[in-house]
């Protein structure tokens, strides 16, 4: 039998997941990879918008150069907890956690993740480590930046509020542990007969690599958090000058996890691109083996960057030349990625659907973000730029632009998988249109204030950048649209979309295999691997019943 | 022939390219704008090159009516690959070198004699900046062509001393000295911003670099109003005699329990350990705090720790430079 008739077979005569079970326990207490996704997916959507309030208010408040909406002390506040937010709670659980979860087993034609019990632990310790942040909100939030440089952050005068941030870190950093080992054991452990290493599609590449830096790096955020914990509470003299301690050792710890963390967020976001862009150009993807161990060489270097935040901290000229030409080393296989993506879209058939185009958008975004990092990774350049907008702009386009575009391309990309409806494509359209403008006319206009010298964590600034910082708000005005209308579509196609197919794209990854959205077990019985990127057998039927691999096709 | 070529193009493209850029007020200033020029074309060229491919390869390639499946195409290439991977592999090794070098004209201190000391101190949320003579003001006064060293200290959280048309930043950390060196090339006044987060004002721990066309006007200046508070010197003079240094330390030249002060900055001393050390900064804030940890050969570890005050930790500091280099 082949996949795809297996597919149909199991349609919509087996129970959904989303049925299988009611009530608000049968969620909670679920070990159920999709319905942990989906939980995690509300919960990550919620903190983007939270994070996004902030950065909406820093704005407004930058559109006058002496500030002037809110307080300096409130200001400090709000970037210190949209940073935090942002980076913790959105964007690095944000692919694996939501997206991750709920298409790992599925490509693996798998019935869960290797420990069902752990994962749900992990989505537990995200939930009680938002609280905490939440719980930081309420004891009057901190002003630290969510950087937490000390002495500055465990200065004496300092609240509840830091140890609670401090105790958020190390849990938030336990759920991203247990999420990474599980995925490694599951693509270990429970590959599908005929999938080989090389047989992988290349998103459980790239979710194999992050894990190996969740797994590796996260345990530093832990310690750094307890010791700084300690410190604060006890005076160990570990980071504070007065009790004998070295701030720049806290900076060295704290790179080690924030670095890697960085490609944390962004190799699921390559992961993401890479079967978007295979899918829609209709074509096997360029050069898999290269782009898989691209990931792996992004994971392995990534460990050894982390003293490029610290050139003009005092640490020793050695180090800053070893890190310098490290960092120099990791461009190279975002190089190679880019290179290979493009050559995916040669001479292929391309399908300018939603996700396609929030891929494109990547290539324009992450082109920027990446290269801008030059500047920041050779030592002469990034002694005037460090710390200044030019940095703020840079991480934008990686961290935030290019992770947020993979996002939402593999979002809309599995929406159909996940819900069993099709969004609409109109809106998907121009809300990735939006998103790329307004993300644009947003940050651009911060590396030329950056270069001009204006400093970040500013809450007033100096007359000359005022045009600078108006276009950026305006920019921000778009963004925030785009993404609205990004949710609001897929939101209300949860009411008004079309039926999904079980293979509404075309794609020959073995989730698109299971039913949309799939029973509780994905799979009637555990399908056969072909290659992950083999398109030429999938013939659409019609928009109502998708793609359906051809009888006497191999699987 | 070739450079003679490629050079006028360089600077062309360097002026054409980031005209945005502040002014170059430093010594470094036009090497690391170098730099930026190279590195903003390099990328501009690659970020054009994606973008190009992008939209040319949608617009011929776009699935249309006839054109609903792909043309045959290689699903991999290994030397089409490898060279991908090895161009931005060499051009980012050029990157790094070209920076490197920039860098260390940089970092390493100004060749120039007699250079302008000045003493940074970083506060919530002002900078304190002591001039040699005494002169202590909340402006950095410098003089153009003067190679100039800055000795950064804080006395509270980190702060960051970033100077935009001098392309120079250097944090200032609390118990520890850092150092910046260069020569300020232009007359004027310059914006002097603080670049690491301190807290409320952060964003208004500015000041002034003023850099004067010759000696005689910064002479001019360091004249008039002498500062009302005790000059770092005097300060120092004071603490060398008020906690007790003076009685194990002499002034000339004499070994006491401890060796002397004169002489002391800026030599080579023999450890007991077999080691040696150079007397600069860090070495004295370390033998004041913790006098045990590096201990001069031929003299007892029977030194107390003796807790400074930073400014009081800078004024000792200075008053150790005016008691002579080693002969």
């Amino acid at each position: 039998m082949t996949t795809a008739a297996a597919g149909t077979a199991q349609g919509p005569a087996a129970e959904s997941y989303l049925h299988h079970g009611r009530g608000l326990r049968s969620w909670l207490f679920t070990v159920d990879h999709k319905r942990i996704g989906i939980m995690y997916l509300a919960l990550i959507a919620a903190a983007l918008f939270l994070g996004g309030v902030f950065a909406m208010v820093l704005r407004m408040n930058l559109w006058w150069h002496g500030g002037g909406l809110v307080s300096n002390d409130a200001y400090n506040k709000l970037f210190t907890l949209h940073g935090a937010v942002m980076v913790f709670l959105f964007v690095i659980p944000g692919i694996p956690a939501a997206l991750g979860n709920f298409v790992l087993p599925l490509q693996l034609g798998a019935k869960d993740v290797a420990f069902p019990r752990v994962n749900l632990l992990s989505f537990w310790l995200y939930s009680l480590g938002s609280a905490l942040f939440v719980a930081v909100l309420v004891v009057g939030g901190v002003d630290t930046g969510w950087t937490l440089y000390p002495p500055y952050s465990l200065e004496g005068a300092r609240g509840l509020g830091i140890l609670l941030a401090l105790a958020a870190l190390f849990v938030v950093g336990f759920s991203s542990i247990l999420t990474g080992l599980n995925f490694i054991a599951t693509i270990h452990t429970m590959r599908p007969p005929g999938m080989g290493w090389f047989g992988l599609p290349l998103f459980l590449w790239a979710l194999y690599a992050t894990g190996i830096i969740q797994i590796v790096a996260t345990p530093v955020l832990g310690i750094t958090a307890a010791m700084g914990f300690l410190e604060r509470l006890f005076h160990l003299g570990l980071f504070m000058p007065e009790y004998g301690g070295d701030p720049v050792l806290f900076q060295h710890f704290f790179w080690f996890y924030s670095h890697p963390a960085v490609y944390i967020m962004i190799l699921p976001a390559m992961g993401i691109v890479s079967e978007v862009v295979s899918v829609f150009s209709r074509k096997p993807i360029f050069g898999y083996r290269f782009i898989a161990m691209s990931s792996i060489a992004i994971a392995v270097i990534g460990f050894f960057v982390w003293g490029h935040h610290m050139f003009v901290s005092g640490q020793s000229k050695w180090a800053s030349l070893v890190f310098s030409f490290l960092t120099m080393l990791v461009a190279v296989p975002s190089a190679i990625k880019t290179f290979n993506w493009l050559a995916t879209m040669y001479k292929g058939a391309i399908v300018l659907k939603t996700p396609m185009i929030y891929v494109l958008s990547f290539f324009a975004i992450f082109g920027i973000g990446g290269l801008t990092g030059l500047f920041l990774g050779s030592l002469a350049t990034d002694i005037p730029l460090h710390d200044t907008y030019f940095v703020v702009a840079h991480f934008h386009f990686v961290m935030v632009g290019s992770v947020l575009t993979a996002f939402l391309a593999g979002l809309h990309y599995w929406w159909p998988k996940m819900t069993g409806r099709m969004y609409g494509e109109t809106t998907g359209r121009l809300s990735a249109l939006l998103v790329l403008v307004g993300f644009n006319v947003t940050f651009i206009p911060q590396f030329f204030a950056g270069v001009a010298g204006m400093p970040r964590r500013y809450a007033t600034y100096a007359a000359v950048f005022q045009t600078n910082n108006r276009v950026s708000t305006v920019g921000s005005f778009i963004l925030a649209a785009g993404l609205c209308l990004a949710v609001g579509g897929l939101l209300a196609s949860l009411a008004r979309g079309r039926r999904a197919p079980a293979n509404p794209w075309g794609a020959a990854s073995l989730e698109w295999s299971a039913a949309s959205p799939p029973s509780h077990h994905n799979f009637d019985r555990t399908p056969t691997a072909g290659d992950p990127y083999d398109f030429s057998g999938l013939r659409l039927v019609s928009e109502e019943a998708g793609y359906v691999r051809a009888a006497g096709e191999a699987p | 022939m070739t450079s003679r070529l490629l050079e006028p193009l360089a600077a062309a493209l360097l002026a054409a390219g980031p005209g945005y850029l502040p002014e170059r007020a430093s010594s470094v200033a036009e090497s690391v704008d170098r730099v930026f020029g190279f590195i903003f074309w390099l990328s501009l060229f690659f970020l054009a090159l994606i973008l190009a491919l992008t939209a040319l390869f949608v617009v011929r390639y776009r699935a249309r009516p006839g054109r609903t499946e792909p043309e045959p195409s290689p699903s991999h290439h290994s030397r089409l690959e490898l060279l991908w991977s090895g161009i931005p592999l060499a051009l980012v090794m050029v990157v790094f070198a070209v920076s490197t070098v920039a860098w260390l004209g940089m970092i390493e201190p100004e060749a120039g004699k007699d250079p302008l000391r000045v003493q940074v101190t970083g506060r919530k949320w002002s900078w304190w900046f002591d001039h040699p003579g005494g002169q202590g003001a909340a402006e950095l006064h410098l003089v153009a062509g003067r190679p100039t060293e800055l000795v950064l200290a804080s006395t509270d959280v980190i702060h960051s001393l970033y100077l935009p048309d001098f392309r120079l930043k250097q944090d200032a950390v609390p118990g520890r000295f850092t150092r910046m060196a260069f020569t300020p090339i232009l007359a004027g006044t310059f914006p002097i911003y603080c670049a690491e987060y301190c807290g409320t004002d952060h964003s208004r721990m500015t000041a002034s670099a003023v850099v004067h066309p010759d000696q005689a006007s910064y002479d001019a200046w360091a004249r008039q109003g002498a500062a009302e508070a005790l000059s770092l010197l005097d300060l120092g003079r004071k603490v060398a005699a008020a906690k007790g240094c003076l009685a194990c330390h002499s002034l000339d030249g004499a070994p006491r329990v401890g060796p002397s002060f004169k002489g002391l900055w800026g030599r080579e001393e023999k450890l007991a350990d077999g080691t040696s050390v150079r007397v600069d900064e860090n070495y004295l804030r370390e033998s004041v705090l913790k006098p045990g940890a590096k201990v001069v050969a031929g003299f007892a570890n029977v030194m107390p720790p003796v807790p400074l005050e930073e400014r009081e930790m800078q004024g000792f500091i200075a008053f150790l430079q005016t008691l002579g280099n080693a002969p």
